[in-house]
């Protein structure tokens, strides 16, 4: 028996995998830090030649513009105005991911769908709007559609007697009264119908036989909402036009309706895409065993396929709500009076660039970081939990 | 994501440190400065001026498509109020009118473009205000013309200003025009809707297709643009309220003083040579005058029982300055009539003090 | 008739939303084919179509843009038809020719339809020095295929083709004096390409980075990635048009479209670091242990076995990143100014003798045409690349 070799002898420093490790890392670090340094030297050094201050002293002065659509008073300091600005990109952003979520369903369904025309059209429809730049797309629904194809307040469409459409916005009907009484109202419908709902449920286990838990929770949900409107005195306003205005109703500033379209449809062709993805990607199996089943096919879709396929499909949607509130900053091109807008018009106004425009993309990334973090919420929750 | 958290967290913390460092380091308060004693002539190393001097082209900040102020012709020169003031500086500083770099910039550039240092000067209708001068790094000239914020409407749909009940007006991002607006709505409690654009031709499209009641913007921007309306001029009413002052000045960085101070005497040397009645065509003529002033002030040699000199007011400029403004480009008078009095501008307010208006140069002594 | 009642009228509901939108799709077409070829007046897109296609870009000097696409055409044919016929080819010359025409009728009629606007004889001229360009690069790779059947030589044609495209953006580029003069579809091209180039060895380093064992690397790369990930592109270009001068020395002063670049390039960095990250993951571990077996370090390991494996399974990606990266040079225009396509196009609806007529719908369909062709044939090729290479299938 050979004696094991020896031990060998201990590896010179310059050889050792775990100080080179080291050393080059801090060497990566040391550069870096000194890029940093470098820039951070010339900003200081072209600021202090410019005379142009650096902190975020400029959130204290008035503002000095007003917002549309918003109380703003034009004396207001400068991180009120932000905070609008903040809530007008979150509006833009929320009402478009729901409409651009749904729309871009029903495009994904209908591309996979057996009806020849359909299965066309929505495929034209991704194809086009896919290939097309944001921008332009934007550009055309300001310009072409809101200030050439709408009509001049005078002569504003009336559709239905219910909307005024003119290229000063879209008034729609909306309720009177205070929203805390419409979301109080709305609280105690939504307890009601879920108490129906469990109910109906229960008495269907029992039973065996259908007890239309849904549409019994709905109709509960619905009778309480016109009930409590109406109990408490509040009604609909339709809009009419009023000398150059609309009165009634609620407007929709002509650029939050351009940024909206234009969002919701750029945002529902990729999420047509991915949904059609997703369905494909489906087992075989369930569809078969659902027709075995003789479900009909909106239950198929609607009761296996759907749900499946959003489990597969929720990184990806993610992702399109992450970029359709990044394209929301494109509405500063239309003077829609979102984040990115407001930080412009306050530098315009003499606020120092640099401080402004980093406060502006602090708060985007803050709002994808959430985002993120709600998408990745859902995503665990909808794992499949395998054995 | 934990990490994503802490990341983010860390950058945000790290950038807020870096402002509040920053702050201590804020210079807010009084210019740097390069001083120069009257007694020097010479323009100290590093200035604008030797620089301008070394590249032979005076940069002037402007825009291309303001009539009557600087508009981009199609033989790609720049023509206008504006304009010929950059071509006077150039013919101050260089002895020569064509000296001249036009840098056609946007609203929203025209300050980061004098703080960067991409322009000598900006001749730009910009309007002198205190926050400017003390926030944007710039030091605003002898104002070239007096100016006011007004409302334009189509003709026929308002008498005045205090009609505009719940109007919406339109406005260029970033200007004066748009607090002035503000202040102006909340003042009277006509409740204006503000809307803001970045350029002044997307004013012109939606005030064109009915979206804008009325388009607010300095009385002079507005007799440009009525001037070349489509429709044509009798389409668009100027109302007559005047709602703020609006003096339009060019501006220089901060900081260097004699620079400054050679843009403003190229200014005035326009003012006071229609204070002479001096003007392009005869000012050859005024080259033999005897009275002295004029003699100090076209630079020629005054004979008196001392022997003859040349009075050289130690600006950096050289001596016969105020000559070459005029006589290559002209006194104010000549050029507000080329280029303002066409579209309809009056003289008013911006007439030589002796008429009763503002213009009024210190002596060239 | 079956085919009719089986895609159009399977139930009474999938017959009235044939009805339905079969008529909304009737009266769409006619409205298009009306607007383009009845009542769209197309004057204005004769007048300026230099100013859209090559925005100020000094006349004298257009044949050097039209020697680049030349070049660039027959280097492209040369070295794709180079290549060894693959095993799906199809036999027959008129099934070749229906591929060819399907593969580049788009773009051919595109050509055809900007040749017309032009008028005059000179852009035909180039439209057929063009072809004579691409039937020449398909000599060509007809004599090295020819060649290679008897000796073994490498396909050194995509070595050259990918060599001639930056050298021939290199030559263009110092050919002029100054860069702010490009302007119109070419500064789109120009500054989608150079940045796509320049930001590939940035974002392959950022997504070694952040799989590196080594924890300050991760964290830096991490950080970058995730930053730039979080920010709007277009709040990027409004920050680099101010801030850019005050981090660089003042004598660099850059221009707009150095801006632009700059920007493009960091930020498609971390994009192309997330796919080749994606990449990365997608080669087996398999691979590295064997690389490990035969006693290779890890870098090596990383750059002879992992790195061509994980590229080459992501091209489509990265044609796709291109591709997004391409369309979003038009926030350029938007945010610094710059003088692309769509800046242009809405510019020219201002002229003097355009104004107020209402011609933002003709300007925005050309513009559009032009990228919507650009954009769909380069999918389309990476589909076909995509099914070429096998990806997802091996």
């Amino acid at each position: 028996m050979s004696s094991l070799p020896s031990a060998p002898a201990r590896v010179p420093l310059w050889r050792d995998v775990r100080v080179l490790r080291w050393a080059f890392q801090l060497v990566v670090l040391a550069v870096v830090l000194a890029l940093l340094y470098w820039l951070y030297g010339n900003y200081q050094a072209n600021v202090a030649k410019s005379s142009i201050p650096t902190n975020l002293r400029f959130l204290d002065n008035p503002a000095n513009f007003t917002i549309p659509g918003n109380d703003l008073d034009q004396s207001a300091p400068v991180r009120d105005a932000f905070y609008q600005g903040f809530l007008n990109t979150l509006q833009v952003a929320i009402v478009g991911i729901v409409f651009a979520t749904i729309l871009g369903t029903l495009v994904g369904i209908a591309r996979l769908s057996q009806n020849f025309i359909l299965r066309t059209i929505a495929a034209a429809y991704v194809e086009v709007i896919r290939n097309i730049p944001l921008l332009l797309l934007l550009t055309f629904m300001n310009l072409a559609v809101v200030l050439q194809t709408f009509p001049r307040i005078e002569d504003a469409w009336l559709p239905l007697d219910l909307f005024v459409i003119s290229n000063r916005g879209i008034a729609i009907p909306w309720f009177t009264g205070s929203a805390l009484v419409l979301l109080g109202i709305v609280l105690v419908g939504i307890v009601a119908a879920w108490i129906v709902t469990k109910i109906r449920n229960r008495i269907s286990d029992s039973t065996g036989k259908p007890a239309w838990a849904g549409t019994y929770g709905l109709l509960v949900f619905v009778v309480i909402m016109v009930a409590g409107w109406i109990a408490t005195g509040n009604t609909f306003t339709l809009p009419f036009v009023d000398d150059r205005a609309t009165a009634g109703g609620f407007r929709l500033d002509p650029s939050f309706f351009a940024l909206l379209v234009t969002l919701v449809v750029y945002t529902s062709s990729h999420i047509a895409e991915i949904v059609r993805g997703s369905i494909m990607a489906v087992p075989r199996g369930q569809g078969e065993a659902a027709d075995a089943l003789a479900l009909k096919p909106s239950a198929k879709m609607r009761l296996i396929i759907l749900p499946q396929a959003f489990r597969i499909a929720m990184p990806a949607l993610g992702n399109q709500y992450l970029n359709l509130i990044k394209n929301s900053s494109l509405g500063a091109t239309i003077s829609y009076f979102e984040l990115t807008q407001i930080a412009q018009i306050t530098v315009g106004n003499g606020s120092p660039a640099v401080p402004a425009f980093t406060l502006t993309l602090l708060v985007y990334l803050g709002i994808s970081l959430i985002t993120s973090l709600i998408v990745n919420y859902f995503n665990r929750r909808l794992a499949l939990v395998e054995r | 994501m934990k990490r994503n958290v802490a990341f983010m967290g860390a950058l945000a913390a790290m950038t807020l440190v870096l402002s509040a460092c920053a702050a201590e380091a804020d210079t807010t308060t009084a210019t740097t400065t390069e001083e120069t004693t009257t007694t020097e002539t010479a323009a100290v190393a590093g200035s604008v001026l030797e620089s301008v001097k070394e590249a032979g082209v005076v940069r002037c900040g402007t825009r291309d498509a303001l009539p009557g102020f600087a508009v981009l012709t199609e033989a790609g020169e720049h023509e206008g109020f504006d304009s010929d003031f950059c071509k006077a500086i150039a013919a101050a500083v260089l002895g020569d009118a064509t000296a001249v770099e036009m840098v056609d910039l946007e609203t929203a550039d025209r300050f980061t473009a004098l703080q960067n240092g991409s322009i000598d000067v900006l001749v730009r209708n910009t309007t002198w205000t205190a926050s400017r001068d003390g926030g944007e790094a710039a030091t605003f000239m002898q104002p070239t013309f007096y100016d006011g914020q007004g409302m334009m409407v189509t003709a026929g749909s308002y008498e005045s200003v205090g009609d505009m009940n719940g109007a919406v007006v339109c406005v260029a991002k970033g200007t004066t025009t748009e607090g002035n607006a503000a202040l102006e709505s909340s003042r009277l409690g006509l409740n204006w809707e503000v809307r803001s654009f970045d350029e002044t031709d997307l004013i012109l499209e939606a005030f064109i297709a009915g979206q804008c009641d009325g388009w607010s913007s300095d009385v002079s921007q507005l007799t440009g643009f009525r001037s070349a309306y489509p429709d044509g001029a009798a389409a668009l009413v100027i109302l007559p309220e005047v709602f703020s002052k609006e003096p339009l000045a060019p501006a220089v960085l901060d900081g260097d003083t004699q620079w400054a101070q050679v843009v403003n005497w190229a200014i005035l040397a326009t003012i006071q040579a229609e204070e002479f009645g001096i003007t392009s065509a005869n000012v050859d003529s005024f080259l033999t005058s005897e009275d002295v002033s004029i003699q100090r002030f076209l630079g020629v040699e005054i004979v008196s029982d001392d022997g003859s000199a040349v009075l050289d007011p130690g600006l950096g400029l050289p001596t016969d300055f105020a000559y070459q403004v005029v006589k290559q480009v002209g006194n104010y008078g000549e050029i507000f009539e080329a280029h303002l009095a066409p579209l309809g501008l009056e003289r008013g307010v911006n007439s030589l003090w002796t008429n009763g208006g503002l213009l009024y140069a210190p002596p060239f002594r | 008739m079956t085919w009719i009642r089986r895609n159009l009228f399977r139930s009474v509901w999938d017959g009235i939303l044939s009805i339905v939108f079969g008529a909304i799709a009737v009266y769409v077409l006619w409205t298009l084919f009306e607007f383009v070829f009845i009542t769209g007046r197309w004057e204005i897109i004769e007048v300026n179509l230099l100013l859209l296609l090559v925005g100020r870009f000094p006349e004298d000097q257009l044949w050097l843009v039209g020697t680049s696409i030349v070049a660039l055409a027959f280097w492209i044919s040369a070295a794709s038809s180079g290549s060894p016929k693959s095993l799906d080819s199809q036999p027959s010359l008129s099934a070749r020719i229906l591929d060819s025409v399907q593969r580049f009728g788009l773009l051919s009629a595109l050509g055809v339809l900007l040749i017309l606007l032009a008028g005059g004889i000179t852009p035909l001229y180039w439209g057929l020095a063009i072809i004579g360009g691409i039937l020449a690069g398909l000599g060509l790779g007809k004599t090295r295929r020819s060649i290679a059947a008897r000796a073994k030589i490498p396909n050194l044609l995509w070595h050259a083709a990918i060599i001639a495209v930056p050298i021939t953006f290199i030559a263009l580029t110092l050919s002029l004096s100054t860069l702010d003069s490009w302007g119109g579809f070419l500064i789109n091209f120009y500054i989608a390409i150079i940045s796509i180039v320049l930001s590939f060895p940035l974002g392959v380093l950022l997504a070694l980075g952040r799989r590196s064992t080594l924890p300050i690397v991760r964290v830096l790369a991490t950080t970058y990635i995730e930053l730039i990930r979080g920010a709007p592109l277009f709040v990027l270009l409004l920050l680099a048009g101010v801030a850019l001068e005050f981090f660089v020395p003042t004598e660099l002063a850059p221009g707009p479209i150095f801006r632009a670049v700059t920007v493009f390039t960091l930020f498609t960095a971390a994009y192309v670091a997330e796919i080749v990250r994606g990449g990365l993951q997608s080669v087996t571990q398999g691979q590295t242990e064997a690389g490990k077996a035969l006693g290779l370090g890890t870098s090596k390991i990383t750059f002879l076995i992992t790195l061509p494996q994980a590229l080459r399974n992501v091209i489509p990606a990265q044609i796709g990143q291109f591709i997004s990266l391409f369309k979003d040079t038009t926030l350029a225009g938007a945010a610094l100014s710059v003088l692309e396509v769509l800046n242009v196009g809405t510019a020219i609806t201002k002229q003097d003798d355009f104004l107020g007529q209402g011609y933002i719908y003709e300007s925005l369909a050309f513009v559009g045409l032009l990228f919507w062709v650009g954009s769909y044939v380069m999918s389309r090729e990476s589909q076909r690349l995509e099914k070429r290479l096998g990806v997802g299938q091996r």
